[in-house]
């Protein structure tokens, strides 16, 4: 059985920071594994954990060089080996959308052929939230989009994964779903390990496997977005805070007839 | 600036180390330092993360399950556990001179026997060469271990031990001869041999660290419990103290630099006289002086762990990062109060803990005062 892991280096913003162009200054940005990725890690690695057959995790990444680092700690925690698909016309490209990433994905999954694909819910950077579901899509897969809880044992026994998934209103959907199949993982649905010294050690010397648009069997028009961003700004914020003085009782009245000020209730 | 990455040339394994060791104390050791030091009590929690983490084992050979660590990543897991907390990095690094004491010096059967184990997190090893009336001075000591047939017999009194309470496994230095003070030996002795535990000392800082007295009457090891020829120990303490020096000192650059991180964001946020005192120049001059000071100690603790790692004699350097690391760990939790104002002065603030934590560094494993003796000797005999 193969686990395929889409993982992302994403982007944490500095509290202060400047807007150059279309995008915020590097300088004020931190790269980090995305934090739902860290899940579907942990998740693709208890299945393994958990098998009585060898189970082989992949994971893949779109990202430069610099990402490496990165995909070094999924490696630390348990994942087999990674590929890192870049190259010069995907870095110029201006934008990478969601299809462009799916076209990218597509290829990886015909190479690698995997039993299931996991998936952050989204990216804490670009936050569309589409990957994962696009990519099931694109390749024909079932898919489950925003499980926080998965029946390891159906995976690896009945070819079944058994998910819970987090709707909102606090109600949870139980759905089951037929492999090969993408599931997208919400935060919450394990608690990802750290990785071990050890484990440090052994992921030095793991496969980062990188690939090129070219090696993948595509050129070029694989980036070309058909989104563009036009602007990117931060939006002025008016903070105009009342605070209400008194004990519960008059609070409340303070903020009742606040409210109805504002219009607010009837009259 | 990345403080923590300058004029380092650590490997790709050893700067992931590092991260994760520093994400852990952030995450998991640290919130904990608050209610450890008010209840005087180890948080056990994080020290079975310290094994997952496989920190427990992180002087161990790999052959027994250990990380076998060089000494910059020893430096490093050092710095960034007492980045969380001084007293679990304490707790560690004592745990560790035992390993190392086990290892280097121990047979094929007790390395089989305790390194594993160990490695594993318990049982938690101890290291007893103080005495209440042989500190800086250990040849002074006065616990005799007297052979009889296959066996040693100990008596005497041990002080200020680290895991006194928690630990199970005492590395021991007693004399062969009560009247010869060259026959200092290493023993191993453990805790159901039958020694006892004393009361646990209230301290000023490092409060969590369960320090306490050993009492010895009549305690009896079988003689292949001798880690050292007889004689030996005293040397094979230092010889291991060296390496933990190491350690202590990058302790503090740890401590040191949670203060300072502390303050920084302190600074940052706390406005007097119309803007963050961030701004006021004799507020960012004590900034300019704190990382001056942390610099210089973490690079002083690269360059001693750099001359062990290269097998160089790092007896003066490891000696001065320790002195040096020590007293500036003091400085600036000392000026890390100083910038909170009266609620530095309360528990409320983190660097209340650490400004306590910090006088013990220039106090254990050599006072500055010893270490200056030690660095006098490298650089005038």
């Amino acid at each position: 059985m193969k686990v395929l892991v889409t993982v992302k280096e994403v982007a944490e913003v500095e509290d202060d920071f400047e807007i150059a162009d279309l995008d915020v200054d590097p300088r004020y940005l931190e790269y980090d594994l995305n934090e739902w990725d860290e899940y579907a890690v942990e998740s693709a690695v208890q299945l393994a954990e958990a098998a009585d057959e060898e189970v082989e995790v992949v994971s893949v990444t779109i990202g430069p060089e610099r990402s490496e680092e990165t995909i070094r700690m999924a490696l630390a925690k348990g994942v087999d080996r990674a590929v890192r698909v870049w190259d010069d016309d995907i870095e110029a490209a201006e934008f990478l959308d969601v299809a462009s990433k799916v076209r990218l994905l597509e290829a990886v999954v015909a190479e690698e052929d995997p039993d299931i694909v996991l998936s952050g819910v989204q990216a804490h950077d670009t936050g569309f939230g589409a990957t994962g579901v696009a990519l099931a899509d694109a390749i024909g897969f079932e898919w489950g989009a925003v499980v926080n809880a998965l029946d390891i044992e159906g995976v690896l026994n009945d070819g079944v994964a058994r998910v819970h998934r987090e709707l909102e209103g606090g109600i949870e959907e139980l759905t089951e779903i037929d492999l090969p199949a993408v599931l997208t993982i919400q935060t919450g649905i394990n608690e990802p390990r750290y990785a071990s010294l050890r484990g440090i050690r052994q992921a030095q010397s793991k496969e980062i496997a990188p690939k090129t648009l070219s090696d993948l069997g595509l050129d070029f028009s694989a980036v070309e977005s058909e989104l563009f961003l036009t602007d990117m700004y931060e939006p002025e914020t008016e903070s105009d805070a009342t605070y209400f003085e008194g004990d519960a009782g008059e609070q409340a009245a303070a903020l009742a007839s606040a409210l109805r000020e504002k219009g607010v209730g009837a009259e | 600036m990345a403080i923590a990455d300058a004029g380092s040339s650590l490997t790709d394994e050893q700067r992931a180390i590092r991260d994760v060791v520093r994400e852990f104390a952030v995450e998991e050791i640290r919130p904990t330092a608050r209610e450890a030091d008010e209840t005087e009590t180890f948080p056990e929690d994080v020290w079975d993360g310290l094994s997952d983490l496989d920190l427990t084992g992180l002087t161990v050979p790999e052959e027994y399950g250990g990380f076998d660590a060089d000494r910059t990543t020893y430096a490093l897991v050092n710095e960034e556990v007492a980045y969380g907390q001084l007293a679990v990095a304490t707790a560690l690094s004592v745990h560790c001179l035992a390993t190392s004491c086990i290892a280097e010096f121990g047979s094929e059967d007790q390395k089989e026997t305790w390194l594993p184990e160990m490695t594993r997190g318990r049982p938690v090893g101890m290291f007893a060469l103080s005495e209440p009336d042989a500190g800086s001075n250990p040849a002074q000591m006065s616990t005799v271990a007297r052979r009889d047939g296959d066996e040693y017999v100990i008596n005497g009194k041990k002080q200020w031990i680290t895991n006194g309470q928690r630990g199970e496994v005492c590395i021991l230095f007693a004399k062969t001869d009560p009247d010869d003070p060259s026959s200092v030996t290493q023993f191993l002795v453990p805790k159901d041999a039958g020694f006892e535990v004393g009361k646990k000392e209230h301290k000023l800082g490092l409060r969590a660290s369960d320090t306490t007295g050993l009492l010895f009457d009549d305690v009896r090891i079988p003689a292949e419990n001798r880690l050292t020829e007889e004689g030996k120990g005293l040397s094979a303490a230092f010889h291991i103290l060296t390496g933990g020096r190491v350690g202590i000192a990058a302790q503090a650059v740890g401590l040191a630099q949670s203060a300072f991180d502390e303050a920084r964001e302190y600074a940052h946020e706390r406005e007097q006289f119309d803007g963050p005192i961030s701004d006021i120049q004799s507020v960012r001059h004590k900034f300019s002086d704190m990382a001056t000071q942390i610099h210089a100690a973490r690079l002083m603790v690269r360059e001693a762990a750099r001359q062990d790692d290269a097998g160089e004699d790092p007896r003066t350097a490891a000696a001065m990062a320790k002195y040096f690391a020590s007293e500036a760990a003091v400085d600036v939790t000392n000026e890390a109060v100083q910038i909170h104002g009266g609620y530095g002065y309360t528990t409320d603030f983190e660097v209340e803990r650490m400004y306590r934590d910090s006088k013990i560094t220039t106090i254990y494993e050599g006072t500055s005062e010893i270490q200056k003796d030690i660095i006098a000797r490298g650089v005038l005999d």
